[in-house]
């Protein structure tokens, strides 16, 4: 009797696990790819949201743009536009678009479409999540050649309308609220446009079959399953049953690059916006100068980028810039507060007036950090430690994401660890670091410049890279900023953010990697990933 | 008072509670900091400025009306069954979206529950009439599991025999190589991948409903007219059932209609290991985007199963327990 019924249970769990997903004959010619997380797919791919409500591949393999950054590089490519230049001493931006391009429907691409998209823009400004009408006057299609109209001269707009997604005029027009339509079945110029399947919990991708580049792309369709969170994507991709993915993998050396050193890739180039420890600079003490360097002093930030970071980036220096903008680095501008000294830093904050009683110089301060973002977190205990030590006590209050945001944006803190601007140049990043033009009274929301600092010196040479689209005559203004940016310490730059990418070659050749570094492994900076889903191919 | 009396008090008591519970719906995500725009133009990573934002508040129609109107707009569209349009997944219907995870949270948490529920009184049963291995074994090794922190329970159980013995699928509600429709081979593939993450669930709580009956049965079994029942020879089965079972299941029922009416706000950490597509991963991003329309809906679904729950459990009360009839 007991046998029995035994070997029923057993029969039945064979039954029911017999035919387990086959996870290692998958079919070769989809790649699949995980990026967002998401337990059920919604299907949207209108390029005009912010990710994560459209899908992914929307701004990064569908819809194209003028021109595609490379941060690896650290240049631009011609994509939609094959030249592009600065006329009437910077108020005109005239690209010249390529010849033989058509929509996925057979409709030919023209300069009207560029015109349109941009109407679009200033016509609902809901979707100009950048405002480029602040500055843009005007927008005409001239031949096959696009004309934008500046209000005054302004070099570093390129980049906000050069990345912009271009839609078809003759399919949005018909479009009467388009940040409401869903776009389910798109129409666009990119490598994968046709939507082969789509099921809440897997759908598909397929190329464009009249894409302007011969025989491009080479792998038939991209495939996405729905991954609920970073573990089960980290499962699949140790797996084999992932191919590329932005998800952060902890130790991803040990557990996933050792398991098949000849296939399994990862590699986080340090390219993305440096991570700052932002001190309010309305809030005494640290309005002063002295007591951001004597924090800056203080900070280990040897130890940080190890413990916090898995050692994938290094500490950051004087200028503030990340790797994708070591190209403008001056090697001139050094400063001796990005070293570890806590004797130094007590003795400014002795200097400052901020005598040590009884173990500590100031009221304890909070350091604010999102909650979750356990990288971060980490980096801000350490933080929290260092500037114990020199008698600056922190707590380290986690914030869930929206109020974080909330407080951050309103200037409603006394210190905060968080991202910075990054553009192609090192303009955006200090405008939003210590422009006036960016610092909101405390209370009212401001997208950059969070700690609330202008600065005069570089206001003026702001201003004059505004006026200058020649890169020559920019050089020594952004080494002149970099100059202002380590002597006036705004913000204190941590270290700058990998760019995490890691992929399985097994069944697809051409990601990049440590030794072919022709750009970065992250499918996390749409539109850059059109460079690399257009050069990956079959194996 | 009569049983149709006493029913129609607690249906006007559920109505009180139900409208509590809306407006605590629509309370409790305003009083959170951040609103949903800015969450969602997050990703631009403080490139969107707040004229942007301003203009996108606008447009997916965060409102700065005075609460008591935004109040009154919410009333009037939930007469009309308009749960309105998700912010983080604009512009999907939030009917949809719940509607499209509320199928597979039934299935998975609904059987999961009531397999539990019955397999846990019957052993508990057996357990107090039998005692032996059942009692000293048994009855303690499920109650150690179910005192396994779950996430830990559900990860380690998908490692083991999804990961390393391929055993089970890794993830999802159904077979993806099979089109979704009503064939053999489809619901084979439901089943296949309900299986490991419904054993976890059972595991996690058949423990509790063994203990709990156990401890009622017994109670129940030292009483005289059980042994009363058993001294005039009625056969066992007749003493289990209509002695034993009957009373010690009341207090019971009243803990399974809770468990039924939660089922409806998902297994959440089943969901995340599993990638399974019900309410509980919803109900996390809508709070994580701080969507409020989404928020609001899942509020009102879950409010309304729970008190569907405890109806039904009312109804069966009435029906299992004369006492309640009499009274």
């Amino acid at each position: 009797m007991h046998v029995r019924s035994r070997s029923r249970l057993v029969g039945a769990l064979a039954l029911l696990t017999g035919c387990a997903d086959p996870v290692h004959d998958r079919e070769g010619d989809a790649l699949v790819v995980a990026q967002e997380t998401q337990a059920a797919w919604t299907r949207n791919f209108n390029p005009f949201l912010p990710n994560g409500a459209a899908r992914w591949p929307t701004r990064g393999g569908i819809y194209e743009p003028l021109l595609v950054y490379n941060r690896v590089a650290g240049e631009w490519t011609p994509w939609l536009a094959d030249a592009w230049a600065w006329e009437e001493e910077g108020r005109a931006l005239r690209f010249h678009l390529r010849s033989g391009v058509t929509w996925s429907d057979g409709e030919a691409f023209t300069a009207e479409d560029v015109a349109y998209t941009f109407t679009l823009l200033a016509e609902h400004p809901e979707l100009d999540g950048l405002g480029v009408w602040r500055w843009v006057e005007a927008v005409e299609a001239q031949g096959d050649e696009v004309v934008f109209g500046l209000s005054r001269p302004f070099a570093p707009g390129l980049e906000d309308l050069a990345e912009q997604p271009i839609v078809p005029r003759h399919v949005w027009v018909e479009i009467a609220d388009p940040l409401a339509w869903n776009n389910p079945d798109p129409v666009a110029t990119g490598p994968y446009t046709e939507v082969v399947t789509f099921t809440s919990q897997v759908w598909e991708l397929g190329r464009n079959p009249r894409y302007w580049q011969p025989g491009k792309p080479a792998v038939a369709k991209l495939r996405f399953p729905a991954f609920a969170g970073n573990d089960a994507a980290n499962l699949a991709l140790v797996n084999g049953e992932v191919d590329w993915a932005g998800n952060f993998v902890p130790a991803v050396g040990r557990t996933f690059v050792d398991r098949d050193r000849a296939h399994h890739v990862a590699w986080s180039p340090p390219v993305e916006a440096t991570v700052y420890l932002y001190a309010n600079t309305t809030v005494a003490p640290f309005s002063d100068r002295r007591v951001r360097e004597a924090l800056s002093l203080a900070i280990d930030r040897e130890t940080l980028v190890t413990v916090a970071m898995d050692g994938l980036t290094h500490p950051a220096d004087a200028t503030g810039l990340s790797d994708a903008l070591a190209g403008f680095r001056d090697p001139g501008v050094r400063a001796p507060w990005t070293d570890h000294d806590p004797a130094a830093a007590a003795r400014i904050l002795e200097a400052a007036g901020l005598p040590l009683v009884e173990g500590a110089r100031t009221e304890p301060v909070d350091l604010l950090v999102v909650a979750g973002w356990s990288d971060w977190i980490r980096a801000a205990q350490l933080v929290a430690r260092d500037l114990g030590a020199v008698g600056v006590p922190v707590r380290v209050r986690p914030v869930d994401f929206g109020g974080w945001l909330d407080r951050v944006q309103r200037g409603d803190f006394a210190l905060t660890i968080g991202w910075s601007s990054q553009g192609s140049t090192p303009y955006a990043g200090y405008r939003d670091l210590m422009g006036s033009g960016t610092v909101r009274p405390v209370g009212e929301a401001s997208g950059g410049n969070w700690h609330r600092y202008g600065s005069p010196a570089a206001d003026a040479l702001l201003a004059r890279i505004e006026a200058t689209a020649d890169p020559d005559a920019q050089a020594p203004l952004y080494d002149q900023l970099q100059a202002v940016f380590a002597a006036e310490l705004p913000a204190i730059p941590l270290f700058p953010a990998p760019a995490w990418g890691v992929a399985n070659t097994r069944l697809f050749t051409g990601f990049p990697s440590p030794d072919d570094p022709w750009v970065t492994l992250s499918p996390n900076r749409p539109p850059e990933p059109l460079l690399l889903l257009t050069a990956l191919e079959p194996r | 008072m009569s049983a149709l009396a006493w029913l129609a008090r607690r249906l006007g008591l559920y109505a009180v509670a139900a409208w509590a519970a809306l407006t605590l719906g629509f309370a409790l995500p305003r009083m959170v900091p951040g609103d949903p725009a800015a969450a969602l133009l997050a990703r631009l990573q403080g490139k969107a400025g707040p004229e942007a934002i301003a203009a996108l508040r606008a447009a997916l129609g965060v409102s700065d009306a005075p609460l008591v109107e935004q109040y009154g707009a919410y009333l009037l569209a939930l007469t009309r069954g308009d749960l309105g349009v998700s912010v983080s997944r604009f512009p999907t219907p939030v009917a949809e979206l719940i509607g499209g995870a509320l199928g597979w949270t039934l299935l998975l948490a609904g059987v999961s529950v009531a397999i539990s529920f019955v397999l846990g009184s019957a052993l508990g049963l057996a357990a107090a009439w039998r005692g032996g291995v059942l009692d000293t074994v048994v009855g303690p090794a499920l109650t150690l599991l179910g005192a396994f922190p779950y996430f830990w329970l559900a990860m380690g159980a998908l490692h083991v025999f999804g990961f390393g013995l391929g055993w089970f699928p890794l993830r999802h509600a159904w077979d993806t190589s099979v089109a979704p429709a009503p064939t053999l081979e489809f619901g084979w593939g439901v089943v296949r991948h309900a299986a490991l993450p419904a054993l976890t669930l059972v595991g996690a709580s058949v423990g509790g409903w063994m203990l709990g009956m156990r401890t009622s049965a017994r109670s129940i079994l030292a009483t005289d007219q059980v042994l009363l029942a058993r001294a005039r020879g009625l056969p066992t089965a007749r003493v289990v059932s209509a002695y034993v079972l009957r009373n010690a299941v009341l207090p019971h029922l009243t803990g399974f209609g809770m468990a039924l009416g939660f089922v409806v706000s998902g297994a959440l950490l089943t969901e995340v290991v599993f990638s399974y597509p019900g309410e509980g991963w919803l109900l996390v991003q809508a709070v994580r985007a701080q969507d409020y329309p989404l928020l609001q809906g899942l509020v009102l679904a879950i409010t309304l199963a729970v008190l569907a729950a405890n109806a039904l459990v009312d109804v069966l009360t009435l029906l299992v327990d004369p006492r309640t009839r009499a009274a």
